[in-house]
């Protein structure tokens, strides 16, 4: 029993090597809020040019949906290092486009931004999908018979009432995709996977391991409660008030 | 609405067809609205009206046949094959409002930014002028308290009304009303009524597909009944409600005016 908490809980370890583990975490924080918003306007737009009307914009619709299939199956580790090994031997690119180092981060940081955002995007252009077919075709209608373009009913009608809907969805892809951060540590960016695993290599002790996972927790879990609540909350809409006649 | 434009026919339609696959749903529909004239269409459901309407603002465009709105031709008919161009949208639905069965609020804006949205947006009015222009039209129906409600926190009735303040708002020289009352509480069907009423006398061009005979025969200039997409007869509410010519207009006021 001591010998599996010295292992794995080792407080003593955790506080020393606690500035390490921290900084490879604070790595981790930053590339999900940067993906993770990146990720959340790209699946907007493909949802949307998934949705344009008309024989004419057949073509967007069909690329648009070939995209989200294939980024849907593709792993991200694989992605990542594709993007990684071969986007730097692209010579006619310029120097900053193949070796990005961006706001003083590396370029590892930035080809996982880019695997993770092409990834997720298509995963989240699904979830607003979702979204936008769950509100009832009426609304179009009222929209443009009152005058408004496809575009405009689409912006001020129907996305503020499809987001509404999958805030909570949206935000458990967000958690999974904090979580698939940790992929890009295959290509050397020092975020809290790697860390742990240098100190846990060097030490054979892997409590800063345990303690990156800890941190984790810290992140994720309270995001699982949101997601609850606000699924609570979407769910009582329905249920409070006058009959509305859209949901029978 | 002026007296001067009384009279002149600003709707009219030729030989409209429309088709969902196999189904025929309008079969060549004839029919003249004057400016300020109040229509009830009336018929047994699956009869067209509902499509008649959604062909008239081309939320459905016909297949066949042409319509005039103040003497323009609305859709080029069969074959002029330029898809969704052919059709002039922006020139029908700026003229002509609808109001539909489930009333179709935008359930995340308040009543008064339902009748806004429309105005800032495609008639460009400034905030100010679509807020006083929305207040002025939800106290005309009976709203000036619900202002900033949102739709689930009105009944059926008051949503309906807001539905028809939102249409007033873009100034339609046409008005068609898709079953407003069908799915109303029977106490809450009047106060819809009565607001399409004052709108009637205020000299509004109507088209109301309605299953209410009492407010047709009160109301409406002319009656038109449907079935299997042809307009079977047409009149004055007198003649159509009281004394159908046609079988199938006895048979179908014979099975609405029995309970």
């Amino acid at each position: 029993m001591e010998e599996f908490l010295k292992q794995f809980f080792d407080v003593g370890f955790m506080v020393d090597h606690f500035d390490e583990v921290l900084d490879g975490f604070w790595i981790t924080v930053q590339l999900s809020v940067i993906s993770g918003t990146l990720a959340l306007v790209w699946g907007l737009i493909l949802a949307t040019l998934r949705q344009m009307p008309g024989k004419a914009l057949m073509p967007v619709r069909f690329l648009t949906i070939a995209y989200i299939d294939v980024f849907r199956g593709v792993p991200l580790l694989l992605l990542i290092l594709i993007i990684a090994g071969g986007v730097p031997a692209l010579d006619f690119l310029p120097e900053s486009v193949r070796l990005p180092e961006w706001f003083g981060k590396p370029d590892s940081f930035w080809f996982g931004v880019l695997a993770i955002t092409i990834t997720y995007g298509a995963y989240m252009a699904e979830v607003y999908r979702a979204g936008i077919e769950s509100v009832p075709p009426g609304q179009m209608e009222a929209a443009r018979s009152l005058g408004m373009n496809h575009g405009q009913a689409m912006r001020n009608v129907i996305l503020p009432q499809a987001v509404r809907k999958v805030i909570a969805p949206l935000l458990n892809d967000f958690i999974a995709l904090t979580k698939d951060t940790t992929l890009v540590s295959v290509i050397a960016l020092n975020e809290v996977v790697l860390v742990g695993s240098d100190i846990q290599s060097e030490t054979f002790n892997s409590s800063a391991l345990t303690l990156g996972a800890l941190l984790f927790l810290v992140v994720t879990l309270p995001l699982a409660r949101l997601v609850d609540k606000l699924i609570a909350r979407e769910q009582s809409r329905f249920t409070r008030g006058a009959p509305r006649v859209e949901a029978l | 609405m002026e007296g001067s434009a009384a009279g002149e026919a600003i709707l009219s339609l030729r030989g409209v067809c429309k088709r969902f696959g196999d189904l025929e749903v309008l079969r060549g529909v004839d029919l003249e609205v004057k400016r300020g004239e109040v229509v009830c269409v009336l018929g047994p459901s699956g009869s067209g009206k509902s499509t008649l309407l959604r062909c008239l603002n081309l939320l459905e465009p016909p297949e066949e046949g042409d319509i005039h709105l103040e003497e323009r031709s609305i859709c080029k008919g069969p074959g002029s094959g330029t898809g969704e161009q052919s059709w002039e949208l922006d020139f029908v639905r700026q003229r002509v409002g609808i109001v539909f069965q489930q009333f179709n609020l935008f359930p995340h804006k308040t009543a008064l930014e339902n009748v806004t949205m429309a105005q800032e947006k495609v008639l460009g009015r400034s905030k100010s002028e679509a807020r006083s222009k929305g207040a002025q039209l939800l106290e005309r129906v009976g709203l000036a308290d619900k202002l900033d409600q949102y739709p689930e926190r009105l009944s059926g009735g008051q949503q309906q009304r807001v539905a028809i303040a939102r249409a007033l708002a873009m100034d339609p020289q046409v008005m068609l009303f898709d079953e407003v009352t069908s799915a109303l509480d029977p106490e809450l069907v009047k106060e819809v009524l009565d607001a399409m009423r004052e709108l009637a006398e205020e000299g509004m061009t109507m088209i109301v597909v309605t299953h209410e005979i009492g407010f047709a025969r009160e109301v409406a200039d002319r009656v038109v009944f449907m079935d299997e997409g042809l307009i079977v007869e047409q009149g004055p509410p007198a003649q159509v409600i009281d004394a159908p010519r046609e079988e199938r207009t006895k048979k179908f006021l014979g099975l609405v005016l029995e309970h």
